[in-house]
């Protein structure tokens, strides 16, 4: 990185948008959906259930009008550590394993087993990308924190400050580019004054370490900033009670059919999935 | 009964060894329009926020509306009531959406739906951001946020706006907006407090206080300010048109546009001095747009360069999504020893032109070169250049990572690879010249500074490297008139090294005493020459820029004078005038030449002269 370049101007989140019946849900049926889908990407073992759930999120893509190919490609940096595990699961045959050996090189031997649990594998790690580059990209940054505030709302009559997690998650995707620029600005004062950055020199672990002695002034400074939103928020009247909301997030007669829907398709796919055999 | 009734309103910060505010009393009527005045550091914003309550004033000290901010309810009263606009336009943003922005305090206040939807409209449309509103906020310029501030107070539709220093971090295009809503603000029906330490902008206003250290030491129309005892010392300085009006001998009049100016200046009967007529006249050479220079033995006339560049373009994360151009095929040069001005809108590519100049930044396509080396070489070794070029970002103050003020400063010079007494002298050095005497600061903790002392340490970590050119992104940005002239004055003042300065700028005023004005727009080089021919007969009002009043001047007494018959070849001395001093040196009283007096006159608060070795001429 020559140029000292930070994320300062990019685009946070992926969102795309499309005038689609995916689009047009609720947040917190968006929530939902994604809640229903992590649970049996997350708890089944069956590859034939993976592969049914990386069908589902494309059919879903479709639906949203979102081309599969954006989704996956988030998935390209994530492909070196699917490589390593699946080198793992075939490198250590599981003791009682004997299923039929499929290749055979040297002392390595891929056995049938061995075989699905590394399609299943790359089968999950397909259908979690899927299922959350379509979240990110049918979600726009406001409804993201929307979204738990509507999800949490029954535990909020509890006590549970769902509104102050939910600003909280707000304030959070606004400060990652803020810290970004902070960070920036004093990497090129550094820089400027002949700390090591950008210079191509050093391995991996020098360029690393640079950046150990920016954690506590970059803090700092993100504390300041953070207190003069605060004050800004406080000069506008802000109290976490008696708010009213501008932006309409209830969605119609369909969404409470789409959040039902989800639900089914969580306990379908689990049931389902338990019973398969492989 | 007022608006707001403030009695002897006292706040001490915690901790604090004195007083913020002293024994304060004002009161301010419905509607009223009112400057609130003075340097860094004299209390203003302090009183904004007990006004407001953000922080506690002593009970009973302040009312607003009849309520009292130092109780929780009245707080909330009061806070409906006034609003306030603060000077940094993105730490006021909440909301992902312009319009949720907008509607965020409408929201607090627990404003229904359906009402929320006209008043966010009226208040987008009222600040024009109604094409934007559902755009993200990050990405607009600094000047539409602060607009969006002011649409989000706007909304909540309170009887008084304040705006905290919030003309101080945009553009002269943006500021420009912002104070049309506050003259339609007040329009309106609302009061306005501004607060601010730009005389110009004060003058607007109907009446203004003056803090000075926390007390309130003057309160009256604003036109009396020009007239204060000792504006210096109040960290004030006139605004270019009332020093020129003084050191031609007239009154200066809050307010007046160089053509008033020139009628009076006119009828005074001053005339063109004939005398020096060609001795203040520049030198027409390299002054076409753009243009390099011809390589006169190629290797040399790179090398004689504090830096060149050649068609250099940049582009912000290319091969991304957000790939977006910041610069665009810029060609230009510094020779040594010179000073270099960028002007232009945000945005235009001033800071990256100058990332390039102090190799943090290599261009993605032409070439850069910095003292003769080409920054994308393989050869360069990239760590030596930057520090022979060092660039202090844009308020520099908030990259101070060292807890104490010495080690700050030697960092730079210890890279250099400087120890022991070496070391120590280049520190003391550096300190010095900027006014924090090594023997009373090093040791201090650089965050307990105060905000103008933490720019001068920024500063004097970069001097201290006795670097060839000197690289600063908006150096005296934010500063007070007396803090900025100040550091004008350092930085333009010759180390006798032949050290090369490249700086950007808002002010005209600053720029035009530079030897060279790159003039940016949407990441091209518009124009690039001296000042006298920039600011001058080459100047262009599509760049978008604000002439400097001297520059105006000149031309309007120009065409006055032509129309007069005067010679026009006399006139080319006036014609060239960009600074008040050379104004000064181009025409002659009635009883003759104004004099070295009248020069003296023209030189204080607006900016640095070049060459001036005190510290600063008209402070004193």
């Amino acid at each position: 990185m020559k140029n000292l370049e930070f994320f300062s101007r990019i685009s946070i989140g992926r969102y795309i948008e499309r005038d689609s019946a995916v689009h047009r849900l609720s947040p917190a049926a968006k929530y939902l959906w994604l809640f229903a889908f992590i649970l049996p990407v997350s708890a089944l073992k069956s590859a034939a259930a993976m592969a049914f759930l990386a069908a589902a999120a494309l059919a879903a893509a479709a639906l949203a009008k979102i081309r599969p190919s954006f989704l996956l490609r988030g998935f390209l940096p994530v492909l070196p550590l699917v490589g390593i595990a699946a080198a793992f699961q075939i490198a250590f045959t599981a003791p009682g394993d004997r299923t039929a050996v499929l290749l055979a090189l040297g002392p390595v031997s891929v056995t049938a087993r061995e075989a699905a649990a590394v399609g299943g594998m790359a089968l999950r790690f397909l259908a979690m990308m899927l299922g959350l580059g379509l979240f990110t990209s049918v979600i726009t940054e406001g409804d993201t924190a929307r979204g738990i505030e509507d999800v949490l709302a029954p535990l909020s009559k509890l006590g549970f400050p769902a509104h102050q997690l939910a600003l909280a998650v707000a304030v959070a995707f606004r400060f990652i580019p803020i810290v970004a620029g902070e960070l920036e600005g004093i990497v090129k004062a550094q820089a400027a004054r002949g700390a090591d950055f950008g210079t191509g020199k050093g391995g991996p672990l020098r360029r690393a370490r640079a950046y150990l002695p920016l954690v506590v002034p970059v803090t700092i400074r993100a504390l300041e900033r953070a207190e003069a939103l605060a004050e800004a928020m406080e000069a506008r009247c802000y109290e976490a009670r008696g708010r009213t909301r501008y932006v309409k997030a209830e969605g119609g007669r369909y969404d409470l059919v789409a959040r039902l829907a989800a639900i089914a398709f969580a306990a379908a796919s689990l049931a389902i999935g338990f019973a398969l055999p492989w | 009964m007022p608006l707001i009734e403030v009695s002897g309103l006292t706040y001490t910060y915690p901790h604090g060894a004195y007083p913020a505010l002293d024994g304060i009393s004002f009161s301010v009527e419905a509607g009223e329009y009112v400057a609130v005045v003075g340097a860094n550091g004299s209390g203003k914003s302090t009183l904004a926020r007990c006004l407001n309550g953000l922080l506690q004033p002593s009970p009973g000290a302040v009312r607003v509306a009849g309520h009292d901010p130092s109780e929780p309810e009245g707080r909330r009263r009061v806070r409906r009531a006034l609003s306030l606009v603060f000077q940094s336009p993105p730490d006021q943003i909440v909301a992902s959406i312009v319009e949720e922005d907008v509607a965020f305090g409408l929201e607090n206040l627990g404003v229904a739906p359906d009402d929320m939807r006209p008043r966010v409209r009226a208040a987008l449309e009222r600040t024009g951001l109604w094409e934007l509103r559902q755009s993200s906020p990050r990405f607009l310029s600094a000047g539409q946020q602060q607009r969006l501030a002011v649409a989000g107070s706007l909304a909540m539709a309170p009887a008084c706006l304040v705006f905290d220093e919030a003309t101080a971090m945009i553009d002269p295009a943006g500021r420009e907006e912002i104070l049309r809503l506050m003259d339609e603000a007040v329009a309106g029906g609302a009061a306005v407090l501004h607060i601010t330490h730009d005389m110009a902008e004060a003058a607007r206003a109907r009446r203004a206080l003056v803090l000075s250290r926390g007390r309130l030491v003057y309160d009256g129309l604003a036109e009396g300010l020009f007239e204060l005892p000792d504006l210096p010392s109040l960290g004030l300085g006139l605004p270019e048109g009332a020093v020129l009006a003084r050191s031609l001998r007239l009154r200066a009049r809050p307010g007046e546009l160089p053509a008033g100016l020139a009628a009076r200046v006119v009828s005074a009967g001053l005339r063109p001095a004939p005398a020096l007529a060609n001795a203040g006249a520049p030198t027409t050479a390299d002054s076409s747009a753009g243009a390099l220079p011809p390589a006169k033995a190629g290797h040399d006339a790179a090398a004689e360069a504090a830096f060149r560049l050649e068609g250099a373009s940049y582009r912000y994360l290319a091969g991304t999504d957000d790939e977006r151009s910041a610069l665009d095929g810029v060609s230009c040069e510094l020779p040594r020893g010179r000073r270099l001005a960028f002007v232009g809108a945000t945005g235009s590519g001033k800071s990256t032109a100058l990332q390039l100049v102090a190799a943090l930044a290599q261009p993605s396509a032409g070439r850069a070169l910095v003292l003769g080396r080409d920054t994308a070489a393989p050869a360069t070794e990239l760590r030596e250049l930057r520090m022979a070029a060092p660039l202090s970002i844009q308020r520099p103050e908030s990259a101070i990572f060292e807890p104490y003020a010495g080690d700050e400063v030697a960092f730079g010079p210890r890279n250099r690879g400087l120890s022991g007494a070496a070391l120590a002298d280049a520190v003391r050095r550096a300190m010095d010249a900027v006014g924090l005497p090594y023997d009373g600061f090093r040791d201090r903790p650089s965050r307990a500074l105060s905000g103008g002392q933490k720019r001068r340490l920024a500063i004097a970590s970069i001097l201290a490297m006795s670097p060839d050119i000197l690289v600063l992104d908006e150096p005296g940005s934010a500063l007070d008139p007396v803090s900025r002239s100040e550091l004008m004055a350092l930085l333009f003042r010759s180390d006798g090294g032949g050290r090369s300065l490249a700086f950007s700028t808002h002010s005209m005023e600053e720029a035009a005493r530079a030897d060279l004005v790159a003039v940016m727009g949407r990441g091209r080089l518009a124009a690039f020459g001296p000042p006298a021919t920039i600011f001058g007969a080459g100047w262009d009002p599509g760049w978008g820029l604000k002439r400097p009043f001297a520059a105006e001047l000149a031309a309007e007494l120009a065409r006055a004078y032509e129309a007069r018959g005067f010679d026009p070849a006399a006139l080319a001395a006036l014609r060239s005038a960009v600074t008040p001093e050379a104004l000064a040196a181009a025409l002659v009283g009635p009883s003759g030449a104004l004099g070295p007096a009248a020069a003296d006159a023209a030189r204080p608060a607006t900016g640095p002269s070049p060459g001036t070795t005190g510290t600063e001429g008209g402070v004193a």
